[in-house]
């Protein structure tokens, strides 16, 4: 079982330098939450989608991560206009359903989908430890990467054996309500776990000690740009003036 | 209590990224090496936590949120820690954004210093396990408390509409606060038999921290 | 042949805790080309004296003499996990780098070696272990067998001049049992070797070592180790 799978695959997203792809993420990322512009939305959203479809992320999984999104924005888009002022669009007896918040709501929904489905098409197909390479590339401070891929390498091992206690428990009659036993019970295994997780990091420090560790982490360098690199940066760099401008128009 | 991409406007996003900016470099600075293993690990073992467990509250259950324990275990450590957790957040599950890393760091992060710095010093010298239980409740809740209080005022700060919000969250959130203060108080309670420790490896950042 | 002493403990006494002495006036001598087996019941002590030659540990009383050196601080003991390499008893808290290229080059990395050497040395340790393919692979990705392996690399590739290999073979099948012992035994270094697994034992060491009840003593080859 593993929870830092990234999305695999062979396309032409896969190919590109991750540096690039984090570099665009990022800027098309806060372009669009800047945006207001309805035209301007709507095409980000059709970039993600692009992306997406790009990457070929498998569409039950892609699902699932924007039904947990727009879950959320459904509320959202439940509430506001009720509470913002405005002419109303629907009247439900007293409650007076409002333009204003309606279309705050609306820009808001295109928004978020649209950052969703970009992140996932561009950064949710690279090996995470690749991730944090790329990152390092990008002189984000080394001991913040360091940290990143020391969590990452023993995420997976804690979470299974968090299961694994799990289960013990549940094997001993173990069934969880709403009571102090349930709590206690779970408290005490992230306690264990935490314990162990302090003894094994002893342990790792040692073993790095034995391999000559003197207190500065040293890496490997790599990466290299080619020339789908620089087209996916042209290509990417005149949609996001695109945006830009149009926004700058239309404001 | 994540803010998701899009709800905040460029110049909240970039306030929240600066401040947080400032808080990870700080967290950097008292982070040596040789600790990086440990509070990775920690790290790890709190995320997978949140993750894997769930408080049966009511009809459905919660996950623990942890900030609480992890400030009173990291200190100033716990906001580069709480950076990459949130990052992980929302590249695996879509939970939180990357504009607003910034934003969510500084809410779950900077409470998990608040709290080091009230309870932590109280925590290491504790004698009684009443006593443990009780500070550990109070770091577990006031960070959960401290945390819902930023994120309803950064809501509110992207939109005054969005104050509904933090009104419908306000009923379940005290009843998360009341929860976690008591998980918070049991873990403590734990450790503090098993291995105390624990309680000073964030002092051991503070005394040895620094270049 | 080679007869040099390398590793020297005289009256060691080690303990985790005041009272508890785990080894008392140990006294061990190791010399160049000697593959020494050490057993002893579980909790008796072969990891602390191992932890002890490499300094992770530092005895209460007793002296560590490592190529003719006395070692008493930490800083003496840099140079000794150069050239002294530790296979820890779980491969989980030796592969710590994502990848195992990066894992195997750590070591030679600390020891100042340059960005091509090192590309070298990682090319030529995973041909020793018969691992090449595995440059890229995800360290916690790879089977207990394939981690053992690899952990050994990651130790192999400082070329060392000992090696203490901590229970080598432990939870190993059959077949992977039988690649490191021929691994081992066409290796030229002088190693400590602690094992439960008897017949492993039998086939690759030279000399065997008992503790029991914190002190160590000689036993003949071919007797079932362990118990007092």
């Amino acid at each position: 079982m593993s929870c830092t799978t990234h999305f695999a695959g062979d396309t032409v997203v896969h190919h590109l330098d991750p540096r690039a792809r984090i570099v665009m993420t990022f800027a098309f990322s806060f372009l669009v939450a800047l945006s207001e512009e309805w035209w301007v939305l709507g095409a980000s959203l059709v970039v993600g989608a692009l992306l997406v479809s790009l990457s070929r992320i498998p569409a039950g999984a892609l699902a699932r991560r924007l039904l947990r999104l727009n879950a959320f924005l459904a509320v959202v888009l439940l509430l506001i206009p009720i509470t913002a002022p405005g002419r109303p669009v629907l009247e439900v007896g007293p409650i007076h359903y409002g333009m204003e918040g309606l279309l705050w709501s609306l820009r808001l929904i295109l928004r978020a989908n649209a950052i969703v489905l970009a992140f996932t098409g561009l950064l949710g197909t690279v090996e995470l430890f690749t991730l944090g390479h790329a990152f390092e590339h990008l002189r984000v401070p080394r001991k913040l990467i360091h940290l990143f891929m020391f969590t990452l390498r023993y995420l997976d091992v804690l979470h299974h054996e968090y299961e694994t206690l799990l289960s013990a428990m549940k094997a001993r009659a173990f069934r969880p309500g709403m009571n102090l036993h349930t709590y206690s019970s779970y408290a005490n295994l992230v306690a264990m776990l935490l314990v162990r997780s302090l003894e094994r990091s002893e342990r790792i420090m040692g073993a790095m000690k034995c391999r000559g560790f003197r207190g500065k982490f040293r890496v490997f360098r790599h990466f290299a740009f080619h020339r789908r690199d620089w087209v996916f940066c042209g290509i990417g760099t005149l949609v996001l003036v695109g945006i830009g401008l149009r926004e700058i128009a239309g404001g | 209590m994540h803010i998701a991409d899009g709800v905040a406007p460029v110049p909240v996003a970039a306030a929240g990224a600066a401040i947080a900016a400032a808080g990870v470099a700080w967290g950097l600075r008292v982070l040596k090496d040789e600790q990086i293993p440990k509070a990775a690990l920690m790290s790890a073992a709190i995320f997978a936590a949140s993750v894997v467990i769930r408080l049966p509250l009511g009809p459905s259950a919660v996950h623990p949120v942890l900030n609480g324990l992890a400030g009173i275990l990291l200190g100033w450590a716990a906001v580069p820690v709480f950076l990459v957790s949130l990052f992980l957040q929302a590249l695996l599950f879509q939970f939180g954004g990357i504009t607003t890393l910034g934003i969510n760091t500084v809410t779950m992060g900077f409470p998990a210093v608040a709290v080091y710095g009230l309870f932590g010093g109280r925590l290491r010298r504790a004698r009684t396990r009443r006593c443990t239980f009780l500070l550990g409740f109070g770091a577990g809740a006031s960070a959960v408390l401290l945390s819902f209080a930023l994120w309803a005022g950064v809501l509110i700060l992207c939109g005054k509409q969005l104050a509904v919000i933090v009104g419908l969250a306000l009923g379940p959130h005290l009843a998360v606060v009341a929860v976690e203060g008591m998980f918070t108080g049991f873990v403590a309670g734990f450790l503090a038999r098993v291995y105390p420790a624990a309680f000073d490896v964030s002092e051991q950042m503070r005394r040895e921290g620094g270049p | 042949m080679d007869n040099r002493e390398i590793i020297r403990l005289r009256e060691v006494s080690f303990g985790y805790a005041r009272e508890n002495r785990v080894l008392e006036g140990v006294n061990l001598t190791i010399r160049a080309g000697e593959r020494v087996g050490l057993v002893g019941p579980i909790g008796s002590g072969k990891t602390t004296l191992l932890h002890l030659i490499v300094g992770l540990l530092k005895p209460q009383a007793g002296t560590v003499e490592i190529f003719d050196r006395p070692r008493a601080v930490e800083k003496d003991f840099w140079d000794v996990r150069e050239r002294v390499g530790l296979l820890f008893q779980d491969p989980e808290d030796q592969l710590f780098s994502p990848t195992v290229r990066e894992d195997i080059a750590f070591g030679p990395l600390n020891q100042g070696r340059s960005g091509e050497e090192t590309e070298r040395i990682v090319e030529e340790t995973l041909d020793v272990l018969d691992l090449r393919g595995f440059e890229d692979r995800i360290t916690h990705h790879l089977s207990g067998g394939e981690k053992r392996l690899v952990s050994l690399a990651t130790v192999l590739a400082m070329k060392p001049d000992v090696l203490l290999l901590d229970e080598p073979v432990n939870g190993l099948d059959g077949a992977m049992s039988g690649r490191i012992q021929d691994l081992l035994l066409s290796l030229p270094q002088a190693m400590i070797v602690v094992s439960h697994d008897a017949g492993f034992l039998g086939s690759v060491c030279t000399r065997g070592v008992e503790i029991s009840e914190g002190r160590v003593c000689e036993w003949a080859k071919g007797r079932v180790g362990g118990g007092a």
